[in-house]
């Protein structure tokens, strides 16, 4: 038998394929430019420090920042996330956050809770998986040191109402930190307009840029110290650490050809088509949503409003299918990647109580078609028949 | 008869018919697979509540077994129905908990943690 084109279905993990203009372009400007930005003094390190810094430029207008020495470059939200708590939080600090967050989140918390460190609150989201902004509000106390909040749930594709949040945590003197590891490329930002203090961010997933290369941009306001101390090419007489952004946050050189991979990609996502691509992801993840919904045995989580306050994935289980098995099945009979499982967000699940084998998580990308689609819905339906005669 | 219990340097252990006892690990994996014999893969079985193994499962095990001793790790899925020529809803439906839950565990290879 032959085996039919692979349909990927994945794209929240990262997407999948990467636009090929934007690999040719590192490629290219890599080839020429790739030497170590701002550490010497001629031409083409200093050609590659401006070429870096136009990219923290195009970051910071993308995120609605004024501040471009306040984006810092970092391998993934991950990353930029670990950054900002560990160089905000002190002993006896008390932060609020959700059970909608990604372990990106949740584990920096725990450690720092697990030290004794910190108190930590999660609240908790409702049946269509949003948070309520005024259980954020009853959460903050005196001594809370920052609110965190993921934009949007990898889980449950839902797109929290961050700029709600940020007016309160202005009002109650708590910086925002938002992730938004799902959401860049795929839902609007303006982090000074929303009075969000801190916002992470990955590139290789709607962003398109490649994986290795993501940030943190940090409002004028909010002061991080450096956790990682070493070479910034500034002040190298100094034994102390560079104390000026954004060299203060990043310590060795830096992902060059991540950064040119980043800045390829929001241009990119400049263009009028590539911002209409995510109406038709939408459209087509109401055709799955629809087309799951009427298979017998077939449960879906937080998908009855595909809006403007979600993203392009559903997660489902077929009755009590180790998910796991589904995705074995998908993968092997059908040539469908997705991510079952957890998700990486344990919370959530056991909150939905399908912890601990979690669900099946169908993500869409720019590159999806209704043939797809429903060649998914096909694969979904014969597998829920096989487990209800097995 | 299979017994398991805990013990003091592995997570638990099964005893084979021939008396020996091997070492798993928490998720029920040898933790040396070198103590694997088709013994071994009847006693955990057992363990699980499987009596006896079919022939077609022997196979699945065999091919398992063979593969990592070649290539160092477990096939991927079009492998593993290339190599057994039964589709991954048959390979599913043969072994209790699914093929990846425990093919591998009875067939002594190390325990592969995916990300969950």
């Amino acid at each position: 038998m032959t085996a039919s084109p692979l349909i990927y279905l994945d794209n929240a993990a990262t997407t999948f394929p990467k636009p090929r203009d934007i690999l040719t372009e590192m490629v290219e400007i890599y080839a020429e430019r790739g030497v170590s930005p701002g550490r010497g003094g001629y031409d083409l390190s200093v050609e590659a420090d401006e070429l870096v810094f136009e990219v923290r430029r195009q970051t910071a207008r993308f995120f609605g920042s004024r501040l471009a020495e306040k984006v810092i470059f970092a391998s993934n939200a991950t990353d930029a996330l670990n950054l900002v708590l560990q160089g905000l939080l002190e002993s006896g600090d008390h932060v609020v956050s959700s059970r909608l967050e990604h372990n990106s989140v949740l584990r920096p918390l725990h450690h720092l809770v697990r030290k004794g460190m910190i108190d930590l609150d999660l609240v908790s989201f409702d049946g269509q998986g949003f948070i309520d902004p005024d259980e954020v509000a009853r959460a903050i106390r005196p001594r809370t040191r920052c609110v965190v909040l993921t934009q949007a749930s990898n889980v449950l594709g839902t797109i929290q109402p961050v700029a709600e949040v940020g007016r309160i945590c202005q009002e109650r003197g708590a910086p925002l930190i938002v992730d938004a590891a799902q959401s860049a490329g795929n839902v609007p930002m303006d982090m000074t307009a929303w009075g969000i203090s801190a916002v992470a961010f990955t590139g290789h997933k709607s962003l398109m840029a490649p994986a290795g290369i993501g940030g943190l941009v940090l409002s004028p306001d909010l002061e991080v110290r450096p956790t990682r101390f070493g070479g910034t090419g500034v002040d190298s007489l100094s034994l102390e650490h560079t104390s000026s952004y954004p060299h203060r946050l990043e310590a060795g050189t830096i992902n060059l050809l991540g950064v040119i991979g980043l800045g390829a990609a929001l241009r990119r996502l400049e263009r009028e088509e590539v911002r209409d691509a995510f109406r038709l992801e939408m459209e087509l993840t109401r055709r799955l949503r629809d087309g799951l919904a009427d298979i017998d045995r077939v449960r879906l989580y937080a998908a009855d409003h595909l809006d403007d306050r979600h993203l392009a994935l559903l997660t489902f289980n077929i009755h009590d299918l180790d998910p796991s098995i589904v995705g074995d099945i998908l993968d092997g009979d059908f040539n469908i990647a997705c991510r079952v499982g957890l998700h990486c967000a344990p919370l959530v699940h056991e909150s939905l109580g399908t912890s601990p084998l979690g669900g099946v998580r169908f993500s869409l990308g720019p590159f999806n078609t209704e043939e797809q689609i429903d060649a998914a819905l096909a694969a979904v339906a014969h597998i829920a028949r096989w487990a209800s005669s097995a | 008869m299979t017994e398991t219990g805990p013990s003091s340097n592995a997570a638990k252990w099964v005893r084979s018919a021939s008396g020996k006892d091997i070492p798993l690990d928490a998720d029920g994996f040898l933790i040396n697979i070198d103590d694997w014999d088709e013994e071994a893969t009847r006693a955990l079985a057992q363990a699980d509540g499987v009596k006896e193994l079919t022939e077609a499962q022997w196979a699945v095990i065999r091919f398992l077994r063979a593969f990592y001793l070649d290539q160092g790790k477990a096939p991927l899925n079009h492998k593993l129905k290339a190599g057994t020529g039964l589709s991954m809803m048959e390979l599913e439906t043969m072994f209790p908990g699914g093929i990846k839950n425990t093919a591998p565990r009875w067939a002594g290879l190390p325990n592969s943690r995916g990300c969950r």
